[in-house]
């Protein structure tokens, strides 16, 4: 419950003045007074407090407006400050629930912001409410944290014990897009280097080193490594440089007897691997979870986690999160594909492709497939798409770690 | 699929190319125009260069989101009933990197190619480029093809 200021507060007292004037019982055999109630705000809990005796709290039971009190006999006074408010939800004065309460307003006011100005220097609070329809004081903390940390508080500073409700929640966060900086980094994120933006492909542990994977193509210079520094999500942000460029085999020329086709340089993955700078947080396994596949949404709404690593065989239905067209989905068409990429003289040997959502800024991306819960089989990153993006081209997480080296990847 | 070069784009000239300014999209700042440049007729079996013009006109510098180290570009091509005979992009793979692309006051950005038509009758012709967001389309432009 938000605490409004004092000029509300005043210009709130007078309209309940008004509304008690015009609900003394009188009637008038004129017209009826104009509905100069039917918009009404919903009144200051505070000048309640101080017009109706022992009012402990307001809110709407199904759209009947509820208070408590702790003296029941009080409901006149309750009707007489509230009519207006009632007849402008459609319920006489009369039909307003009176409930019984067992703390008065003002003391679970103090108590709260008592209680508030102290518990957040515990771990795990994630906030302190005046809950006015339990006629309590609300404390949330996050799963797992202690309550009784929290009833201790509450002891010290003289609140009753059974005025005290200590609830488990799940913590409240900034909701932030894909192309937005997160920390940790999770795949699936927008990077940046130069002029041009990418997505992150996984994070991994190599030889001890804590680093990214994204696509070879997503380097200063594809095939070989120029040191490409990369931020999350935009260069011009502080604090947004995450990691350098430190693997991207390079390409290799085709030759009679190899799977290269002839004048062409190849690969079979599209990936380089970026080591993390000192100090910037990440997760291990983590890839970005939006509200669902195929909906163009890029609010990030949880996280999936690698437990596990595969390939995907012609039929699977598979996954991306990227920066551009968020999480998508679609089954694989094709498997060890060599594909020759627009534009250049690169085969990428063996990839897969899948009919799914794709759009620029998606290179790079995590591709995995569903396990159960937020469980995923980690099988790739992105690469490429179609011109009318609408089917997606990945190299499979083998071909990733033949070029670039065992990884740990959750 | 050659790329049109210097020498194509001065015959191009004799084609009497015409401008078509395309329809503002959603995502377009007003400042952003997208034109397609071709002849309005052509021969069969000839290569008929098609030029995608992006032109800042306004006063203030404007970023773009396109797709590719090369700016990715297609060009569709549909007879009058509206089958499509051609696709610059059809069976192409293409990097999913976006750039970002900055277009000074009045800096235009021009890309082409050729396409070669093989019958004659009268075609459409329209040009498109990926962004991260809705494609930038030209408004669409006729040709005739005479034998």
């Amino acid at each position: 419950m938000s605490r409004p200021s004092t000029a509300i507060r005043v210009a709130a007292a007078a309209a309940l003045v008004a509304v008690a004037a015009c609900s003394d019982g009188t009637r008038s055999t004129g017209p009826e007074p104009a509905p100069v109630l039917r918009t009404v705000q919903a009144p200051d809990l505070g000048v309640l407090a101080r017009t109706v005796p022992g009012f402990g709290g307001l809110f709407l039971d199904h759209g009947v407006p509820t208070v408590y009190l702790t003296d029941v006999t009080k409901r006149g006074a309750a009707e007489r400050a509230l009519g207006g408010f009632a007849q402008s939800r459609g319920v006489a004065p009369a039909e307003i629930r009176v409930l019984q309460g067992k703390y008065a307003y003002g003391d679970l006011d103090r108590w709260t912001q008592a209680v508030s100005y102290e518990a957040f220097e515990q771990g795990g609070v994630v906030f302190v409410d005046l809950d006015e329809a339990a006629n309590r004081v609300l404390v949330a903390v996050e799963r797992g944290a202690s309550h009784a940390n929290i009833r201790s508080l509450a002891a010290r500073l003289g609140v009753p014990a059974e005025a005290l409700v200590v609830r488990e929640t799940d913590p409240i966060v900034y909701a932030s897009t894909l192309q937005e900086q997160v920390r940790p980094v999770v795949a699936g994120l927008q990077i940046h280097f130069g002029n041009f933006l990418c997505s992150i492909g996984f994070n991994a542990v190599s030889g001890g080193q804590n680093s990214f994977v994204t696509a070879s193509h997503c380097t200063n210079v594809q095939g070989g490594v120029e040191g490409t520094q990369y931020f999350q999500s935009l260069s011009s942000q502080p604090n947004s440089f995450i990691g350098t460029e430190v693997a991207d085999p390079a390409y290799v020329r085709g030759r009679k007897g190899s799977a290269c086709p002839k004048s062409r340089r190849c690969r079979f993955s599209d990936a380089s691997r970026a080591a993390y700078a000192a100090g910037v947080p990440f997760t291990l396994g983590g890839i970005a979870e939006t509200s669902g596949p195929n909906n163009g949404s890029l609010t990030i709404t949880g996280t999936f986690s690698v437990t596990s690593e595969g390939n995907a065989v012609v039929g699977d239905v598979v996954n991306k999160v990227g920066r551009t067209t968020g999480w998508t989905q679609g089954v694989v068409t094709n498997t060890c594909v060599n594909t020759g990429v627009s534009g250049s003289n690169i085969v990428q040997l063996c990839q897969t492709f899948v009919d799914a959502g794709v759009g620029g800024g998606d290179s790079g991306s995590d591709v995995f497939g569903l396990t159960g819960g937020s469980s995923v089989r980690l099988l790739g990153i992105l690469w490429g798409g179609n011109g009318a993006g609408t089917q997606f081209v990945y190299s499979p997480i083998t071909n990733i770690e033949q070029e670039l080296g065992p990884l740990t990847t959750f | 699929m050659k790329r049109w070069g210097g020498a194509a784009l001065c015959g191009a000239a004799l084609l009497i190319p015409r401008t078509v300014i395309a329809t503002p999209s959603p995502q377009r700042p007003d400042s952003l125009t997208f034109t397609l440049v071709a002849p309005d007729s052509a021969r069969a079996g000839h290569p008929i260069p098609i030029v995608l013009r992006l032109t800042n006109t306004g006063d203030r510098p404007l970023d773009l989101y396109l797709t590719g180290r090369t700016i990715t570009f297609d060009i569709v091509v549909t007879r009058v009933d509206g089958e499509i005979v051609w696709r610059r992009l059809a069976h192409v793979t293409s990097q999913q990197i976006l750039q970002v692309k900055t277009l000074a006051p009045g800096e235009m950005l021009e890309v082409k190619d050729r396409w070669t038509a093989t019958a004659p009758g009268d075609y459409t012709l329209m040009g498109v480029i990926p962004t991260d967001r809705e494609p930038l389309r030209t408004a669409p432009a006729r040709l005739r093809v005479a034998p």
